[in-house]
């Protein structure tokens, strides 16, 4: 089998790891340590994006002639992906190794000239010592491992296999899968690959209360689930993106629905990172010019996560949402940090219980219980009560001989792309 | 039951008509197609041209693009194809962009003026961009982000009566930020309003946030995040941009530079005596038509 990669005339991955395991053999029989040293390009996707495949190859091949001469009789280099070089290096301890991968981050930094433009690459880098007897392909999982390590510090990094709490596989795995999904959501949010999808909520006598505006992702043909997505987009600052542009694509919609006809509230959800945040007003503002709708056709469904802790700068926003015209409603009730102090606090004309009591019922006596008292106070409280994820006609049937005001649910309708939702409304209008 | 009710396609055409009335863009469906085409891992030429071809004007305006000396081509362009190979898809998906951003203001007045002088700056950002290869900035987006910058002006003028006043006096403000100005009087301002805009048109990150912090003398001067530094280079590079064509012909004047010049100098590295010399050099991308 070929052993050599083509464009460098390095060894390649098959290559690297018979290395490997014939370097562990020596190392257990001679009683002698050697290192691994990972090395990753930081943002190497971007090069091949911007200035195509020929360009990215050219960088490769310039770093490749970069690092022949310091590595000659030190190491075995080989190129196990694309952007993604390991280092074999026979006798090297930690420390050794560590001053190695500072040399090689050092020559991977120095100014590439590509056409007009030069560039400064980073490297993320991870370094394993062979432990003895230890199985080759853990010891390179080791110190891929702490090239992962290196990479979620932000790139242009070193970090050492042992040095620093790397995550068990479990972690390193769902690790990866978080920045993979994060890399998915940028390449989402420049490419059209965010939507929103549209939940129709009936009232008790058939009319639409509202539709719930979903955020949807799709990436090259895949859907990304918004259990997955919404997580990791919250952790890294993109939800406040994601929030600005549901609230633009929400008012822009609920105008479209005006403009055919339908005087539907549209329902947005807005993120905690969002309200916590002097400028949301701002931007809500910006969504309501740029469509022109009328702000009592949107309403905004405020989480959970937002009663961790309401600060001066949240009522404010809540005070001037209220003043804009439009709607607030409180999300998933009844569970997480939601409690009866904030029904009090919280001007919203609209309390959404979870569909944790939903789903258990009709046998659920006690569930059933919450739900009376809840709708109870909250009617009480001028509010208007929506039950979510009601899935048969028994649900239903109960939750509205309860008080509930309206439903949402796949029983009635499962979200739906904006144009199925135009055609779905007519129908119904329609029917009626 | 209504008889009337209108079908999917009378929709999207009450939605479009909608949309001229209101003279407010939100991205078009033509991009949209584009952008997915464009994004796969082999995009199929014949189908983007097309997208493309599907809107006579927008195949007029791109194959002018191309063929604008900014771009280099050597040979002359004739067809969307011959443009779409000439200016690379990440380019031609920028300037399709810029194209219908241009397209869809239509019905605000004196709109004209304002986009030959945001094209203007693009121009220049893009050729500053080529020009200080050691920026690392991608011309195409320099290009981009000046076009897109104050795309925030004309929804406020359409919609805010009192706009063009406010305008006025923030153009004219020496001391406070222009964002200062509007927000003192409005409920929100031209570069929030352009960053949602952007967000909506699948800019990227870098270029929505360089267009929500444009005025922020404080976010220039920063050397941490946020914003990006590729932002701020963004910001620096066509507020100098914008200097640069406001000294030679003398149109659109505000107060920006007095209040964001040494910041963005310090920014691309550039001192005051090198900065004539530049002027020289830029004379011949500002006084081009496009």
């Amino acid at each position: 089998m070929n052993s050599v990669d083509s464009l460098t005339g390095f060894l390649n991955r098959f290559g690297c790891f018979h290395t490997a395991m014939r370097l562990a053999a020596e190392a257990t029989g001679n009683r002698q340590t050697f290192a691994v040293i990972w090395l990753d390009l930081d943002r190497f996707k971007q090069i091949n994006e911007s200035f195509g495949h020929l360009i990215g190859d050219e960088v490769i091949e310039n770093l490749a002639t970069r690092f022949r001469p310091c590595v000659i009789g030190r190491a075995e280099i080989s190129r196990v992906g694309g952007d993604e070089f390991v280092l074999l290096a026979p006798g090297f301890n930690r420390e050794q190794a560590f001053q190695f991968a500072v040399e090689l981050a050092g020559i991977v930094q120095e100014p590439l000239n590509i056409g007009s433009l030069t560039l400064r690459p980073t490297a993320s880098i991870g370094v394993a010592i062979h432990e003895p007897n230890e199985d080759p392909l853990t010891l390179l999982e080791r110190a891929d491992h702490a090239m992962f390590a290196a990479k979620s510090k932000g790139g242009n990094n070193i970090v050492c296999s042992g040095d620093e709490p790397i995550p068990g596989r479990l972690g390193i795995s769902l690790a990866r899968e978080e920045l993979s999904i994060e890399s998915a959501m940028h390449e989402a949010l420049e490419t059209g690959g965010f939507s929103l999808h549209y939940q129709p909520i009936i009232r008790a006598n058939g009319e639409i209360e509202a539709v719930e505006a979903l955020m949807r992702c799709k990436l090259n043909g895949e859907n990304i689930s918004p259990m997955k997505f919404i997580p990791v987009a919250e952790k890294t600052g993109v939800i406040i993106r994601l929030g600005e542009f549901s609230l633009l694509q929400g008012a822009m919609h609920a105008r479209a629905l005006q403009d055919a006809g339908h005087e539907t509230k549209v329902a947005i959800n807005v993120s905690r990172a969002q309200l916590v945040s002097p400028a949301f007003t701002q931007a809500l503002h910006a969504a309501l010019l740029c469509s022109n709708v009328r702000p009592g056709l949107i309403e905004l469904e405020l989480t959970e996560s937002l009663f961790m802790d309401i600060s001066d700068t949240v009522q404010q926003n809540l005070k001037e949402i209220i003043a804009t015209g439009v709607g607030l409603s409180i999300d998933d009730f009844g569970t997480g940090y939601s409690c009866l102090a904030n029904l009090k606090d919280i001007p919203a004309s609209k309390l959404k219980l979870d569909r944790a009591f939903v789903t258990v019922l009709p046998e659920d006596r006690r569930a059933l219980s919450v739900v009376k008292a809840v709708t109870q106070l909250g009617h009480e409280l001028g509010m208007t009560i929506v039950a979510e994820g009601c899935e048969n006609q028994q649900q239903i049937d109960v939750l509205l001989e309860a008080g509930v005001d309206a439903i949402q649910g796949f029983f009635y309708a499962k979200p739906m792309p904006d144009s199925e939702l135009l055609i779905w409304l007519k129908a119904r209008s329609n029917k009626i | 039951m209504n008889l009337h009710a209108p079908t999917p396609t009378a929709v999207d055409q009450m939605v479009e008509k909608a949309v001229i009335d209101l003279g407010i863009p939100p991205c078009p469906a033509i991009l949209n197609r584009f952008m997915a085409e464009a994004r796969k891992d082999e995009p199929d030429y014949q189908r983007l041209a097309s997208i493309i071809c599907s809107d006579v004007s927008l195949s007029a305006s791109l194959v002018k693009t191309a063929n604008s000396p900014y771009f280099g081509a050597r040979q002359r362009v004739r067809s969307v194809n011959d443009a779409l190979v000439i200016l690379g898809l990440n380019i031609a998906s920028r300037a399709v962009a810029g194209i219908i951003l241009r397209k869809s203001f239509p019905t605000v007045p004196n709109m004209e003026r304002f986009w030959d002088a945001s094209s203007r700056f693009a121009r220049v950002s893009g050729w500053l961009a080529q020009r200080f290869g050691s920026l690392e900035l991608a011309p195409e987006d320099a290009y981009t982000y000046g076009l897109f910058r104050d795309c925030g002006i004309p929804v406020l003028l359409k919609r805010l009566p009192s706009y063009e006043s406010v305008l006025h006096s923030a153009n004219n403000e020496t001391g406070l930020d222009f964002t200062q100005i509007e927000d003192a009087v409005l409920p929100t301002n031209h570069a929030i309003v352009g960053c949602v805009l952007a967000q909506s048109w699948w800019l990227p990150e870098e270029i929505c946030l360089a267009i929500r912090h444009h005025h922020d003398r404080s976010v220039l001067a920063a050397t941490t995040s946020p914003p990006p530094l590729l932002s701020r280079k963004l910001v620096a590079v066509t507020q100098l941009a914008e200097h640069l064509v406001q000294q030679q012909l003398g149109i659109s004047r505000t107060q920006e530079w007095g209040k964001l010049g040494a910041s963005c100098l310090n920014l691309l590295d550039i001192d005051e005596s090198q900065m004539e010399t530049l002027a020289l050099e830029a004379a011949p991308v500002i006084a081009a038509d496009e």
